[in-house]
């Protein structure tokens, strides 16, 4: 690799800007494709690449000049937990050890203080300004459990007008049927409601907030990570 | 309390005319005010001219019960002495603790916050616009 490429990637890498580098194994000859962006539309390997980095797996793939090396350099995934309840003082390190990108947000002041979360990023922006600020992709996964809509019901809103892969709300079966006549009151249609996990996470029989984390963050490891079709199947 | 007798049709209209919703160019002051315990947060900017408010804008996030506060500070306000605003925050305290009538006047529609009255911890979404104008008046007359 030369220090040029180097550089190339590690500032996609710093900007978070999801990046592939094809390394040309009979010659060592590497380039970046940047799988989502306009500029890595041209790339013969676009849609291997693009293939790669959803499935966050690098590998070699076959190609009339010989083998490709494709290695994903993915951003990390970024949660954001909306309501600094008792759940998410539980999901959130959980989290953090599976590797994630962290961050809590709830304009109660009160509630998402430091003593309650320690070392977790906290915001007490209102969750859509905090989304905007931010800019969700496609690596991004949201957790609504604040319960009041009047936070939830913004923070589910600009989660399902962004590319998010996740997304999700605490609540009973009769507080989603509310929520999402509220959310079809605002614009969104059936397929958007259908991208909302609600009640949210696996059907395990969670009960104590550990394990309501444990059912939601095993619910998200599926969604990233288990191929497009599979992931409603039980676990 | 029922909901229904809480966010009541007229205090509902009040709350999504949003009177003064927005921003204001050439600002004398702002602040902002939030609760803590449910996260409303009110952001008022003023600009006076020879002791009144010549200019008033807010952005508010929050339950019905702010907006609409705020939507009646947001019209209320305009032309108002900082004087004649702490006088309508007293008056508004006044009548949700303890059942005191509703001035007269521009402030008139004060009266809609009645049945807050029954409903202690909601008497600061009431209260959350007039702390922020209150606050952002003190700033717009400082000495600089």
């Amino acid at each position: 690799m030369t220090r040029d490429l180097l550089a190339r990637l590690r500032s996609d890498v710093a900007a978070k800007r999801p990046v592939v580098l094809a390394t040309v194994l009979a010659t060592g000859e590497g380039r970046l494709i940047h799988p989502f962006d306009d500029s890595g539309a041209s790339d013969p390997l676009l849609a291997e690449a693009r293939q790669a980095a959803g499935r966050d797996q690098s590998g070699v793939v076959e190609t009339p000049a010989g083998e490709v090396f494709l290695r994903v350099f993915n951003p990390p995934v970024r949660l954001v937990i909306v309501g600094a309840v008792h759940v998410a003082q539980a999901l959130a390190p959980m989290a953090r050890l599976a590797g994630y990108d962290v961050l809590v947000v709830d304009p109660r002041r009160s509630f998402a203080t430091e003593e309650r979360f320690p070392g977790i990023p906290l915001s007490h922006e209102w969750p859509d300004e905090a989304m905007a600020r931010l800019g969700l992709d496609r690596r991004a996964a949201v957790v609504t459990m604040s319960h009041d809509s009047k936070i939830d019901d913004p923070a589910l809103a600009a989660a399902l007008r962004s590319q998010a892969f996740y997304v999700g709300a605490l609540g009973s079966k009769k507080t989603q049927a509310a929520r999402r006549e509220r959310l079809r009151q605002m614009g969104f249609g059936d397929a958007d409601l259908s991208r909302i996990h609600g009640p949210v996470g696996l059907p395990l029989g969670a009960v104590s907030t550990g394990e309501i984390a444990t059912a939601i963050l095993s619910e998200l490891v599926g969604c990233l990570r288990r191929p497009v079709g599979a992931a409603g199947a039980s676990a | 309390m029922t909901e229904e007798a809480l966010y009541h049709e007229a205090l509902v209209r009040l709350g999504r005319a949003a009177h003064g919703a927005g921003r204001l160019a050439l600002a004398d002051a702002e602040a902002t005010a939030d609760n803590p315990l449910c996260g409303d947060r009110a952001t008022f900017r003023v600009r006076l001219r020879e002791g009144r408010i010549e200019a008033v804008a807010h952005q508010v996030r929050g339950c019905i019960l702010c907006l609409a506060s705020a939507s009646l500070v947001g019209r209320a306000a305009q032309g108002a002495t900082p004087g004649e605003v702490a006088e309508a925050r007293s008056r508004a305290a006044a009548l949700l603790l303890e059942g005191k009538p509703a001035p007269a006047g521009a402030w008139a529609d004060l009266a809609l916050f009645q049945p807050v009255g029954g409903v202690p911890n909601r008497h600061a979404c009431v209260l959350l616009p007039f702390d922020a104008i209150a606050e952002a008046l003190q700033r717009a007359q400082a000495p600089r």
